[in-house]
């Protein structure tokens, strides 16, 4: 059996939004609102998630008048493994995502065992 | 030092907070976050800045602001254990400086503690963001004269230790704070990154203004090793009439680095370097100067009143103290906060004789 570090619990709020819609590219601020969490403390998360291949980023590419393109969101097959992994780990008392899709495989293996 | 950061934090609240007609403050915050964040976290500052054209209404725009801030201040690590072992390693070293500056110049023991807690911090800060600078000839250069000129002030400060203990007493720990933040400063400035705001076709900006800083403290340091070797020596110290030499250096580093880089904040940024470097020279020639001399007296009415109730063992120790203090304050403090100022008007001047001559040459 894999085990899991247990994130923090803003970290794990993050992964089960993301993980809710796995196929759906995220806004930063959206996810910022949507979880009530700070810029400052939702960034630094998103960044980890990223250095650990476990979040997709991408620039939009469908330019908008008036505004800077923005950067966006989505978890990768590893991210959305370790989501689902994390959440079964997680106390009873903790809410777990409910429409967390079980990856058929797990790429970067060796980085989601946290040895 | 502190006061130098002080005033550059004000003034660079100051330009944040001017009207302009790029957005708000919290834009321009933001925009600055985005240069301003390690380089491989670049692309994170323009999602950042990118996003807070969503955030609608005063107060969240600067909360997000504030959030975009603390991220700058303290990104993410990409190599958390190179960061915990950059911290243990400056504690550890820390606890060593402490211990061996309380068993031989126990005067110094809190100046120790705190220098090694600050380098410690600072290194950690360094590998938290990853500062991996290309070690160019100047960059070493000026990193080395730097260390060698932080080695020289803190030699000549364990010499009167080492001879007049009293000298270095600081019961209050004033100014063994201030002298280790001094240093800590100092070093920060020669080895963080140059910034650069002119052209991106200028070749080698960076190290453009690191040869102009380097030249300007080899000069102002060769020019008062000289006086000072030739000066006979007095209480007073031999440098102290010295200050306007380094104000011509740091005028002239300024205004030659902003001609030459076309850019007023390499003029200001070289014109600092060499007054910061310059400081640290002229701390340690005056320091040592003064301890060859070899009968100290009062020359005051104030002193000869304060001697009698300072509680010093000697007229030698008393007046080693005052000159380290007033050294500190002075040299370390004082001197680069006017020499800062030459630096923003020397740069002005060279980034107007620019203009001036590409004008001339299209006319």
């Amino acid at each position: 059996m894999t085990r899991v570090r247990r994130p923090s619990a803003q970290t794990m709020a993050v992964l089960q939004a993301l993980a809710e819609r796995p196929d759906e590219w995220r806004y930063g601020y959206d996810l910022c609102t949507e979880l009530g969490i700070q810029a400052g403390s939702m960034y630094p998360i998103l960044m980890r998630l990223a250095d650990r291949g476990l979040l997709e980023t991408g620039w939009e590419t469908e330019r908008v008048p008036g505004r800077p393109a923005r950067h966006l969101y989505r978890l990768t097959g590893a991210g959305r493994a370790y989501a689902s992994a994390a959440a079964a780990a997680a106390p009873a008392t903790s809410p777990a995502p409910t429409t967390v899709p079980a990856p058929a495989t797990v790429p970067r293996r060796s980085r989601l065992q946290g040895t | 030092m502190v006061i130098t950061f002080a005033v550059l934090a004000v003034i660079g609240l100051a330009w944040l907070l001017r009207p302009t007609g790029d957005g708000d403050t919290p834009a321009r915050i933001a925009a600055v976050t985005a240069n301003r964040l390690p380089a491989h976290r670049q692309d994170w500052g323009r999602a950042m800045a990118a996003e807070l054209t969503q955030v609608s209404g005063r107060a969240r725009r600067w909360q997000f602001a504030a959030g975009l801030l603390r991220v700058m201040l303290f990104p993410p690590p990409r190599h958390p254990a190179r960061v915990l072992a950059a911290a243990l390693g400056g504690l550890l070293a820390a606890v060593g400086a402490t211990a061996a500056a309380a068993a031989e110049v126990p005067s110094l023991a809190v100046f120790a503690a705190i220098l090694g807690l600050l380098l410690g911090g600072y290194a950690t800060v360094a590998a938290s963001r990853s500062h991996r600078l290309r070690p160019t000839v100047p960059r070493v250069a000026v990193g080395a004269v730097a260390l060698a000129g932080v080695a020289a002030a803190v030699a000549a400060v364990v010499r009167i230790a080492v001879a007049y203990p009293a000298a270095t007493t600081d019961r209050t720990h004033v100014f063994s704070v201030l002298f280790a933040l001094a240093l800590t400063g100092c070093l920060a400035l020669a080895f963080g990154p140059v910034r650069h705001a002119g052209p991106a076709d200028t070749a080698g900006p960076a190290d453009t203004v690191l040869w102009w800083a380097l030249a300007g403290a080899l000069a102002s340091g060769a020019g008062w090793a000289a006086v000072a070797v030739t000066t006979p020596v007095t209480a007073d110290g031999t440098t102290s009439l010295l200050w306007p030499a380094g104000a011509a250096a740091t005028l002239a580093v300024s205004a030659g680095a902003a001609a030459t880089t076309r850019s007023r904040l390499s003029g200001v940024q070289a014109g600092l370097l060499t007054a910061v470097l310059g400081a640290l020279t002229r701390f340690a020639l005056d320091l040592t100067a003064i301890l060859q001399v070899h009968h100290y007296a009062l020359r005051s009415a104030y002193d000869i009143a304060g001697y009698a109730h300072s509680g010093y063992p000697s007229v030698a120790s008393y007046v080693l103290s005052d000159e380290v203090a007033g050294d500190i304050l002075g040299g370390l403090v004082l001197y680069p906060i006017a020499l800062l100022v030459v630096a923003f008007l020397g740069a002005a001047a060279g980034a107007g004789l620019r203009q001036l001559a590409v004008r001339r040459t299209s006319a």
